[in-house]
C-alpha cells in the first residue's frame, strides 16, 4: 500500500535522502543512521547517507560498484569510524561505531574460511572468541549442518567443499553468531546464477525461521527484490540514500514472483535510479568502477 | 603413537620414490670413487683415508663417538627449542604492539650482523665450558631466523580476515593465536626447518672452540692426537645427526601444516 505512493516509474528523482516516512513508528528501529559521512584523503565514500532498520526487517542495498557500500558496512560493522557529525544509534542508543564490534554479525564478500578448521570449526569461529564451551557450541553447529545443507561434510575442510558450500560455512557462522542485526555483503556475488537463485530461495527459508534482522549488499536488482522487504539504492560516490522502495510481495515468495507484472514494475523503478547514478559513477573522473576498486 | 606408525609407513615409499634412488645412487658413486682413489693412490691417512677405513673406524671408536654424539644432540636440541620460542615470542610481541618493532628489530638485526661464531669466545667466557655456553650460541643462531620468519608470517595475515575477526569481538590476542599463528606457521616451519642445520653447526664450533664432550670435542681431540681417521669418523657421525634432525622436522612439518 504504501507502494502507491510511489507509484509509477518514470525517474522522479526519489525520495532520496529524504527522512523515510516508514511503517507505523510503534516499535523503534534497530538501526538508525543519520547523516553519515566518510571520506579517505580526497575521495569522499558517504555523504549524508540516512536510514532506518526496523527489527525483523529484510532490506537490501543496491548501488553502482564503488558507492560506498563497502565503506557503509565497515562502520555498521565497527570496523570504521564515520565522520564527525554522523549519527549512529543501535537499539535505542547513540553509540560509537567501534562498540558494535562483537554486537552486529557480519559477513564479508569472501567467504575467508580458515583452512586450517574444519567446516564444524570454522561455523563455530565467533563462539569460539566470545569463549564459548568449545564442545557445546560444536554440538550446536552440528544440530544446524542439515539445514545448511552441509549434513556430513562437518568434518571436512574447506578445500574440500564447492563454491556453494563454503558460503553456506561462512552463513552459518554468521548466524551462529547471535546477533540481531546480521550484515551480508554481496554473500552470493562470487556464485554462478543457478547455484545463486537456490542459495537465496534456501536463505528466505532459514531467515523466516531464525528471525533476525538483515541488511544485505548486492548489485544484483534482481535479488535486491526478491529477497527484500525494502530496497535502498545508494548514489553514485559519495554515496547516500537515492531511493527507498518498499517491497510488498507477499511471502512466502515463489521462484516465479520474479515474473509478476509487479515485479517487473518495481525493477523498473530500481533499475532507472540505478542506471542514472551507474552513469554518474562511470562519467566521473577517476571513479570508473573498472579501475579503481570499491573504496573501503 | 600413530606418528610413529605414519613415519614407519612412509619409509618405503620414500625408499621407493626415483629421487631418493638417485640420490642413493650418487653416494654410493662418491663412495666408491672416494675408496679407489685413497686405496688406488695408497694416500696416507692424513690426507685421505678411505672409506671402508673410516666406517671401521666409527665402529671401532663408538664408545666414545656415540656419548660425544648424543652430547652434541641435547645441545643442539635445547638451543634448537629455546631459539625457535624466542624468536616467535619476539616476533608476537611485535605483532601484538607494534611500537616495539622499531625497538627490537634494529638490535636483532645488529646481533646478527656478524658470524654468530664470531660470539662465541664471550658466550663461553659469561656462561662456561659446560653445555650452557653451546646452548646459548645455538639459540642465538637459531632465534633469529625463526624470529624473522615468523614475523614476516604474521604479517602475511589477509586484512579483511583479522576484520572479520574483530567484527566478532576479537582482540589482538585472540587475532594472534587464532589466525595470524596457523597462517605464520607455513612460514615458521621453513625457517625452522633451515635453522636444524645451522644449529648442529653453530653447536660444533662452538665445541671445538672450548668443551668438554661432543663432536666438536672429539674433533679437536683428534686434531691434537693427528688422528685424522678419527676427525673423519667425527664428521660422518655429525652429517648423519644433521642428515636425520633435519628428516624429523620435514617430517613433522609436512604433518602439521595439512591445508597447505
Amino acid at each position: 500500500m504504501p507502494v502507491a505512493t510511489h507509484h509509477k516509474g518514470s525517474s522522479e528523482p526519489a525520495s532520496g535522502a529524504a527522512a523515510p516516512e516508514f511503517p507505523a513508528a510503534a516499535v523503534p528501529p534497530l538501526l538508525d543512521l543519520r547523516g553519515l559521512s566518510k571520506t579517505f584523503g580526497a575521495v569522499q565514500a558517504l555523504g549524508n547517507f540516512t536510514a532506518t532498520i526496523q527489527p525483523g526487517e529484510f532490506v537490501t542495498v543496491v548501488g553502482p560498484s564503488g558507492c560506498g557500500k563497502s565503506t557503509l558496512f565497515n562502520i555498521v560493522s565497527g570496523l570504521e569510524e564515520p565522520d564527525a557529525g554522523g549519527v549512529v544509534r543501535f537499539q535505542g542508543a547513540s553509540v560509537m561505531a567501534a562498540d558494535l564490534l562483537g554486537r552486529v554479525s557480519f559477513m564479508p564478500q569472501r567467504d575467508l574460511l580458515l583452512p586450517w578448521r574444519t567446516v564444524i570449526d570454522n561455523a563455530v569461529l565467533a563462539l569460539d572468541v566470545e569463549g564459548a564451551p568449545r564442545k557445546a557450541a560444536r554440538e550446536q553447529a552440528r544440530a544446524m549442518l542439515p539445514e545448511f545443507g552441509l549434513a556430513g561434510f562437518g568434518d571436512q575442510y574447506p578445500s574440500q567443499l564447492s563454491g556453494g558450500m563454503r558460503q553456506r560455512v561462512a552463513l552459518m557462522r554468521t548466524f551462529l553468531f547471535k546477533r540481531e542485526l546480521m550484515l551480508l555483503d554481496e554473500p552470493f556475488g562470487a556464485l554462478d546464477a543457478l547455484t545463486r537463485t537456490m542459495m537465496q530461495r534456501w536463505l528466505l527459508d532459514v531467515w523466516q525461521t531464525h528471525k533476525r534482522t538483515i541488511l544485505f549488499i548486492t548489485h544484483d536488482v534482481d535479488e535486491a527484490l526478491f529477497l527484500g522487504d525494502r530496497v535502498i539504492v545508494m548514489s553514485a560516490r559519495p554515496g547516500r540514500v537515492k531511493l527507498e522502495q518498499k517491497v510488498d510481495l507477499p511471502r512466502p515468495r515463489p521462484a516465479e514472483v520474479v515474473i509478476s507484472p509487479e515485479f517487473i514494475r518495481l525493477k523498473r523503478t530500481l533499475l532507472e535510479a540505478i542506471e542514472e547514478e551507474a552513469m554518474k559513477s562511470f562519467l566521473a573522473p577517476g571513479a570508473d568502477g573498472a579501475t579503481t576498486t570499491e573504496v573501503r | 603413537m600413530s606418528a610413529t606408525a605414519d613415519f614407519a609407513a612412509a619409509l618405503p615409499r620414500v625408499l621407493g620414490s626415483r629421487t631418493v634412488q638417485r640420490g642413493v645412487l650418487g653416494m654410493v658413486l662418491l663412495v666408491a670413487v672416494w675408496e679407489g682413489v685413497a686405496r688406488g693412490f695408497a694416500l696416507p691417512a692424513y690426507t685421505l683415508p678411505a672409506v671402508s677405513a673410516i666406517l671401521v673406524n666409527i665402529v671401532d671408536s663408538w664408545a666414545v663417538l656415540a656419548p660425544a654424539a648424543s652430547y652434541t644432540l641435547t645441545e643442539s636440541l635445547l638451543g634448537y627449542g629455546v631459539g625457535s620460542l624466542i624468536g616467535i615470542a619476539l616476533a608476537g610481541l611485535i605483532t601484538l604492539v607494534p611500537r616495539a618493532r622499531a625497538a627490537i628489530l634494529p638490535v636483532a638485526t645488529a646481533i646478527n650482523s656478524v658470524p654468530v661464531v664470531a660470539w662465541s669466545p664471550l658466550i663461553l667466557l659469561w656462561f662456561g665450558i659446560g653445555i650452557a655456553s653451546k646452548v646459548v650460541m645455538v639459540a642465538l643462531a637459531v632465534s633469529f631466523t625463526v624470529f624473522l620468519s615468523a614475523l614476516a608470517g604474521f604479517d602475511r595475515v589477509d586484512r579483511r580476515a583479522a576484520d572479520l575477526m574483530r567484527s566478532f569481538g576479537a582482540g589482538r590476542l585472540s587475532v594472534l593465536w587464532r589466525l595470524r599463528l596457523p597462517t605464520a606457521l607455513p612460514l615458521i616451519a621453513a625457517g625452522m626447518r633451515v635453522s636444524t642445520v645451522r644449529a648442529i653447526i653453530v653447536a660444533i664450533v662452538t665445541e671445538m672452540l672450548g668443551a668438554y664432550d661432543g663432536i666438536g670435542w672429539v674433533i679437536y681431540q683428534a686434531v691434537l692426537q693427528v688422528d685424522f681417521v678419527r676427525v673423519w669418523s667425527a664428521i660422518f657421525v655429525a652429517s648423519a645427526i644433521s642428515l636425520a634432525f633435519f628428516g624429523l622436522v620435514s617430517f613433522c612439518e609436512r604433518r602439521l601444516i595439512f591445508w597447505t
